[in-house]
């Protein structure tokens, strides 16, 4: 007995408490695909999927505040890539991963270059063409199959994808935590966002440092998008080029809650959740996009801060929960 | 001489806001700098720290051509600068403010946080320093700018109106910290509208009006100088004295 008492004196209390969740969400994540049906792993990758897509939209619209509204093109141009090169080049899958994610890094640098010294809604529109565009090209070009898309090798195995997809979810937030929560590249950004004049006035580049973060932010979706390929095996515009992949990324950031480490992650799980148990109650229709978009109201309108911020913010009168998001972004 | 403007020239569409200004600051003086609302004085901050580039004429710093550089590589170089309107970071604390600053000059995190420390208490906001920025006092926003400042390790300071709306006793303080910061080789520009303070702590005064510099030199004579008394108080003033 007083050999234990000693043994969990020695333990700093905070330290268990800041780490018990994590390893408990690691150990759940790792045995999730042996306890559950088929149907629950192939829900699981999704929300997994979805929580690395919300956290790399983060990166740029909530650390950075600059709201990106083409990122479901980096999505789509990984999904593409890796698909390509798999099918025309015999290329490995992992390769075709990380070659994915490092193009739509370069993608992001070279359309980030242009259109990051816009701000709020103008960048907003300026990177909603771009995403436009991307699904115009991958529609009338031959190499991509056009509107019929392309089909992958089929490899059925589902908790194979299930930890891929762990893996580069996981990789994503720990990249964030790394580079956006514990390093001088996050309070960078942060002072970017709260004030550019000033951060660059204090000596911060601001152009190379909105353009790394903007490169980043797209070299997940990128490795995503090829993942999800090779997972659903096919591929056309609308389905990874669509504009509601950068809706979702959009809706689960927000309502999880923007410029935060697990915000996202929420997000991703509430929305994922909600949509699959009304499609499951009410079967394939367009219904919860009538859910989402209240809940994203109220977000707007009552909880500036997302889910993640209940925990120490109250409920915000509308006015000046709107002037608190205003804050947050830059418009 | 550590800066120096050439004939340095900033119009904006039809409005000259600087007209052919040619400045000489020497290392370790303070300058003042005023001159009526609109007079140029923050025009010719942001010509020198880069935030506009001269439509013609030159600046030079540490015998160095700066023109045309951006911001962050001038502050880089050592010239460092407040806002007229404090702005901070608010999301950030005021630790935090300090520390992005120090980024240009220290190695590691750790080491920034260090230096943030230091420069907290010789600013005398060591016990805000957890604080976010958004719950401080406007004095203690005037001095964050000043510490924020300070963070980049300048050897010339440009002091935009640090101590409007802060009152008397406040501007005392001010006053005594500015003082405190001339040891060494510190070179400090400041532009004020509270002659008091100007009289007080500047070595040489210029006056600015319409953007061209009417008269520069000492305190004591700057303020018989017929040429800035007429800027100030009109034809009519300077004809009956």
């Amino acid at each position: 007995m007083e050999l234990q008492a000693a043994k969990a004196e020695t333990l700093p209390s905070s330290l268990v408490w800041r780490f018990t969740p994590l390893t408990l969400l690691l150990v759940i994540s790792l045995i999730y695909p042996w306890i559950v049906s088929p149907l629950w792993i192939r829900l699981g990758t999704e929300v997994l999927m979805w929580a690395g897509l919300a956290q790399s939209w983060n990166i740029i619209g909530g650390y950075t505040g600059y709201l990106c509204f083409g990122h479901g093109a980096f999505f789509g141009v990984g999904a593409y890539i890796t698909g390509l090169m798999m099918i025309n080049l015999g290329l490995p899958f992992g390769l075709g991963l990380l070659v994915s994610g490092i193009l739509a890094s370069l993608l992001a640098l070279i359309i980030g270059y242009p259109t990051l010294r816009l701000r709020g809604a103008y960048f907003a529109i300026a990177t909603w063409a771009f995403g436009e565009m991307i699904r115009q090209i991958a529609t009338i070009l031959d190499f991509t199959g056009g509107a019929f898309g392309l089909q992958m090798p089929s490899y059925l195995n589902l908790p194979y994808f299930y930890y891929v997809m762990l893996l580069v979810t996981g990789l994503t937030y720990l990249t964030t935590f790394l580079l956006l929560e514990r390093a001088r590249f996050g309070y960078k950004l942060l002072a970017i966002r709260e004030h550019e004049e000033a951060a660059e006035m204090v000596g911060v580049n601001t152009v190379a440092i909105k353009n790394w973060a903007f490169a980043l932010s797209a070299f997940f979706p990128g490795v995503l998008g090829g993942v999800y390929a090779y997972w659903v095996t096919y591929i056309h515009p609308d389905s990874v080029l669509g504009a509601q992949i950068t809706d979702f990324m959009v809706v689960m950031a927000f309502l999880g809650g923007i410029g935060s480490l697990w915000g996202p992650f929420l997000g991703a799980i509430v929305v994922q959740l909600v949509q699959r148990v009304l499609w499951l109650f009410w079967g394939a229709g367009t219904f919860y996009l009538v859910i989402i978009g209240a809940a994203i109201c109220a977000v707007v309108l009552f909880i500036p801060n997302g889910i993640i911020g209940l925990r120490e913010t109250r409920i915000f009168h509308p006015r000046e929960a709107i002037s608190q998001l205003r804050k947050r972004i830059k418009w | 001489m550590i800066l120096q403007s050439h004939d340095l020239v900033k119009s904006f569409g039809g409005v000259t806001a600087i007209n052919h200004l040619s400045v000489t600051v020497e290392k370790g003086m303070v300058l003042g700098i005023i001159g009526p609302n609109g007079s140029g004085k923050t025009t010719f901050f942001n010509l020198v720290t880069g935030v506009y580039a001269p439509t013609s004429g030159h600046v030079t710093f540490d015998g160095k051509n700066i023109t045309g550089l951006r911001p962050h590589r001038i502050t880089e170089m050592g010239i460092g600068r407040t806002f007229q309107i404090p702005a901070p970071f608010s999301k950030m604390t005021v630790l935090e403010n300090v520390m992005v600053s120090t980024f240009i000059r220290a190695s590691s995190l750790k080491e920034s946080r260090k230096m943030a420390w230091k420069i907290l208490e010789l600013m005398r906001l060591d016990e805000k320093a957890h604080t976010q920025v958004l719950n401080v006092t406007l004095e203690d926003r005037k001095r964050l700018e000043l510490a924020r400042a300070l963070g980049t390790k300048p050897s010339l300071l440009l002091l935009d109106e640090v101590m409007s709306g802060l009152t008397p006793s406040e501007v005392k303080g001010a006053i005594e910290l500015i003082r405190s910061l001339r040891t060494g080789d510190l070179t400090i520009i400041v532009v004020e509208h509270i002659m008091d303070v100007i009289l007080s702590l500047c070595d040489r005064i210029a006056v600015l009006d319409y953007g061209e510099k009417i008269a520069e030199d000492v305190p004591d004579q700057i303020v018989n100088n017929k040429e800035v008394i007429r800027a100030y108080l009109g034809d009519r003033y300077s004809a009956r004295h």
